[in-house]
């Protein structure tokens, strides 16, 4: 039996039946409910504001993490494996979405929900920060936990320093990286002073000053410091390696965080401790990031 | 004893611990530093039948993870103490929390895992384990199981459905003991009904027992349990007995009028929870009736080895599966298993990895990685993908190629930074000059490097002295000169100083670094940099003088200089180099010399890496005196995998 027989399936397809006419609406109407179902299955729902804690180890991002989460500080470790957590804004912060709300409204229920994601701290697991920031999706700010009471200490506030200068060196890139001439998103910085309840952590203000101090020191030895062997090796020619960038005006100086205005990005600084505190201490941090929630 | 054991994840919260003397934080802080993290400490090999250890103040760690879940169960105890039952306890509790908790912990965004009641089943099985080890095996009446570690991984994989068909017809705490794969003396289980028939009988002529009591004489028959169950009985019976009771002035008064009038309160307070705690008890789920009419509560044993069969069944499927079937099952297997190669979602196991991994090693050999350190590579990938499940629509070889590449940029990036000049103005900062000096095997390129290090301070202002204490081979002083007068010549235009510091040949080498520190000291010099003469690493003869030179010259830094084009003995090189300056010194960083002449083979630097745990810190890649540069771990990542 060919194809163009009279009882063969083309024909049968083409001709006025009940059933072709049948299965042909079926089709047209399931089709589309199959589609939503599958696509919409895998895309989540609603994507929701994250904030990244950055910090060298030991610092407490983890703590607090698990502060915001259960309300009470669970013991921690050493992290290996970054982890996004899902928490919810504690009842006495307003988000900044939503000042005009009501207490009832579902939506301010929804507003109050964001994603906290941790990311290891040592200095060999560092990869997984560095990615997110090169390329942060739905980053709401950066919550950049630092050690109040190593910071008193040279080797303690070189390694923090150092590893701030990178990350607010890879969002200044980003800003002047950027193809559109209103620039990315701003992305605010929060650093976190913790484990103020110590007797050798430095006050805030302290903080600040000591930080921008060893910023600069770390840019000034970054511009004297050897090139980077990457051009030489890929066999690529001296002359063409790509410009450096310096952190803040140019490099020139020395450096303070109202300079990272300039480049969409704002650097606070609050203190508080995660331990020993009912996230009473850490208030301050809350009412950041519901300010930029 | 034990004295702590914990569970927690690979993000760093503690799920679950169980302490029984204080254990600093730090100890397994410094066990995931040192073996998950950076890998110094090897763990011994896992096919010894044992876990890996670790000793950190005189305390022994052992481990096991599970790395679908993101767990690692660690139990702490005294170096002193010998423990043979910790690797079937990490087994078992493995097995356990993974049973009980598993689905729990698969929750997307969220670190909360509520174990609250897994305690009991923990101190089960201490218990269990304990009194294996200890009393052995001479309990009377009940089957033997040799508790040798070999039989003990086959008598854990009995069948599951043995326990409920057996419970059916015969008293609990039989059952459980047939069940249990190895008796359990300690736990008094065969002793258990004389016990309570004591109990029992005094109770008889003792007349009134209160309910109390006789709650109490129950709950002592299970007593080894200390179950879950037993908590909520005593909540019971707690809540019956103490309605209504009020303390009067003469005691408890029976009945108070007044109390009698506040129903809302009594209501709120008694009535509600009582009633709660009562239907939420089922007879059946918590206990059964032994022959004697006395109630036994259920024991935790049977469900704890059900749980740990459960998953002792499912490894064995998992492994069996591959391996099983006949001709259709295998062709079938092999199709689905080629389709999930391509669409992901595959779960990976060692066969799977076998064959990409071979290849993965070549390529590194191929890229000059020494074979030790390309094992080494493969191994630790392997462990990080053995158990995982592909993401969709990545194969193996994709999945391996990206794990790949972190597990090189892990080994690469150094753990703390390596800025040279903020080390110099420290060192400085103390009032002494920073001493800098290069070891290495003969022709690498020490005097060359030297002198390019030299340059490379001397545009950054630096007074440089530097000191020859190559008093070995011919001309090697004279080539230092030629390199100072150069120098010079630079500085004049560039600003810093440099000079030579020289005692001709035949002279202990130690002693002319010592002399030269002082010297710099004396004349205003603020950094050394010391040249040493080259020597085959595994002439112990030559190797010696080195420890000397350490004690007397006191550098800041120890740098070895090695080719980049040494093959597989650049491992050898830098193991005899970093333990030749006796303990408690070692080399500080690599110079690797010669990568403009390799091409994309930079393994040499891996190798190096590999053997010693210190980081590279500057790589030659010219004749000129520029031609030193920091290390790209991104970019010697990418030459690596191309």
């Amino acid at each position: 039996m060919a194809w163009y027989d009279e009882d063969s399936w083309a024909t049968a397809a083409f001709a006025p039946k009940g059933s072709t006419i049948a299965i042909t609406f079926l089709l047209a109407v399931l089709l589309p409910i199959l589609l939503h179902q599958f696509i919409y299955r895998k895309a989540t729902p609603t994507t929701l504001p994250c904030f990244l804690l950055i910090g060298p180890s030991g610092a407490g991002k983890t703590a607090f993490l698990t502060l915001t989460e259960r309300k009470a500080v669970a013991q921690t470790h050493t992290s290996t494996a970054p982890s996004a957590i899902e928490v919810l804004l504690p009842e006495d912060h307003t988000p900044q979405s939503s000042h005009y709300r009501s207490p009832g409204d579902p939506a301010y229920e929804r507003s109050r929900r964001f994603l906290l994601n941790d990311t290891p701290g040592h200095g060999k697991l560092r990869h997984f920060a560095t990615t997110q920031l090169a390329n942060p999706t739905n980053v709401r700010g950066i919550i950049f936990v630092l050690d109040a009471a190593t910071v008193a200490e040279e080797a303690g506030l070189n390694e923090t320093a150092e590893y701030l200068h990178d990350v607010l060196l890879a969002l200044q890139k980003r800003y002047t990286g950027a193809t559109t001439s209103k620039g990315p998103k701003e992305i605010p910085v929060l650093i976190a002073a913790n484990k103020m309840d110590l007797f050798t952590a430095l006050p805030p203000h302290l903080v600040t000053q000591q930080l921008e101090k060893a910023i600069s020191e770390v840019r000034k030895s970054r511009a004297k410091g050897l090139k980077d062997s990457g051009a030489a090796l890929s066999g690529e020619e001296e002359g063409l390696d790509e410009e450096r960038e310096w952190l803040g005006e140019g490099g020139e100086g020395s450096f303070e965080f109202g300079q990272m205005e300039e480049v969409g990005t704002s650097v606070t600084v609050h203190g508080g401790h995660v331990i020993r505190g009912d996230g009473a201490d850490v208030r301050s941090w809350y009412e950041w990031i519901a300010s930029h929630l | 004893m034990l004295d702590t054991f914990e569970v927690l994840t690979t993000s760093g919260v503690v799920l679950w611990s169980r302490r029984y003397s204080p254990v600093g934080p730090h100890i397994i802080n410094s066990l995931i530093r040192d073996v998950f993290i950076e890998e110094r400490v090897q763990p011994q090999a896992e096919d010894a039948g044992s876990k890996p250890t670790y000793r950190k103040e005189g305390y022994t760690l052992k481990w096991t993870t599970a790395k679908d879940l993101g767990l690692i169960f660690v139990a702490v105890y005294q170096s002193l103490v010998h423990m043979t039952w910790i690797d079937k306890l990490l087994d078992n509790i493995r097995a356990l929390f993974i049973g009980l908790y598993g689905e729990q912990l698969k929750t997307k965004h969220s670190s909360v895992v509520n174990c609250d009641k897994f305690a009991p089943y923990f101190e089960r099985q201490i218990q269990d384990l304990e009194g294996q080890s200890d009393s052995g095996f001479s309990a009377p009446g009940t089957k033997l199981t040799p508790p040798s570690s070999a039989d003990n991984e086959s008598a854990d994989e009995f069948d599951p459905k043995i326990p409920p068909l057996q419970k059916q017809h015969k008293p609990q705490h039989d059952t459980s003991a047939d069940s249990t794969p190895v008796p359990t003396p300690d736990t008094s289980r065969p002793t258990t009904p004389a016990q309570s028939h004591l109990l029992t009988g005094r109770a008889g002529p003792g007349a009134k027992l209160s309910r109390r009591g006789k709650k109490k004489a129950a709950a002592l028959t299970s007593a080894p349990a200390s179950s879950g169950d037993e908590a909520s009985v005593k909540r019971k019976g707690k809540g019956s007995a103490k309605k209504n009771r009020v303390w009067g002035d003469f005691g408890a008064e029976e009945e108070d009028p007044s109390m009698v009038l506040d129903y809302s309160q009594s209501d709120l307070r008694d009535e509600a929870p009582e009633g709660e705690a009562l239907a939420e008890v089922n007879p059946e789920s918590w206990g059964s009736r032994t022959g004697k009419g006395q109630f036994v509560l259920k024991d935790l044993d049977l469900e704890m080895d059900q749980i740990i069969a459960e998953q002792n069944a499912k490894k064995e499927t998992s492994t069996s599966a591959v391996s099983g079937g006949g001709l259709v099952g295998s062709s079938l297997g092999a199709i689905g298993g080629l389709f999930r190669n391509v669409v992901g979602g595959k779960t990976l196991t060692e066969e799977d990895l076998a064959k990409p991994l071979k290849g993965m090693e070549d390529h590194l050999l191929k890229k000059n990685v020494a074979r030790e350190a390309a094992v080494r590579l493969c191994d630790s990938v392997k462990r990080d993908l053995v158990g995982l499940k592909t993401s969709s629509f990545t194969t193996v070889e994709a999945t391996l190629r990206t794990s790949m590449e972190k597990a090189l940029a892990k080994i690469l990036t150094p753990t703390s930074s390596l800025d040279l000049l903020r080390e110099i103005q420290t060192v400085n900062a103390s009032g002494r000059p920073y001493v800098l000096s290069i070891v290495g095997v003969n022709g690498v390129g020490k005097s060359t490097n030297l002198s390019k290090i030299a340059f490379f301070l001397l545009q950054n202002h630096h007074r440089v002295l530097i000191a020859a204490a190559d008093t070995f081979r011919s001309g090697a002083v004279e080539q230092l000169r030629v390199h100072v007068r150069n120098l010079q010549e630079l500085s004049k235009r560039e600003g810093g100083q440099v000079d030579l510091f020289e005692k001709g040949y035949g002279k202990d080498a130690a002693n002319i670094a010592a002399d030269a520190v002082t010297h710099a000291a004396k004349t205003n010099f603020n950094v050394v940099l010391i040249d040493t003469a080259g020597r085959r690493h595994n002439d112990q003869r030559l190797m010696s003088s080195l420890e000397k030179f350490g004690k007397l010259a006191k550098p800041d830094k120890i740098l070895m200089v090695g080719e980049a084009l040494v093959g597989s003995d650049s491992v050898a090189q830098a193991r005899n180099f970093n333990q030749s300056f006796g303990p408690g010194r070692g080399l500080d960083g690599f110079i690797i010399s010669k990568c403009d002449t390799v091409g994309d083979m930079v393994g040499t630097l891996v190798s190096m890496v590999h053997a010693t745990g210190i980081p590279v810190v500057f790589l030659g890649v010219g004749q000129h005196y520029a031609d030193l540069r920091g290390l790209n771990v991104g970019s010697v990542c990418r030459l690596l995998m191309s």
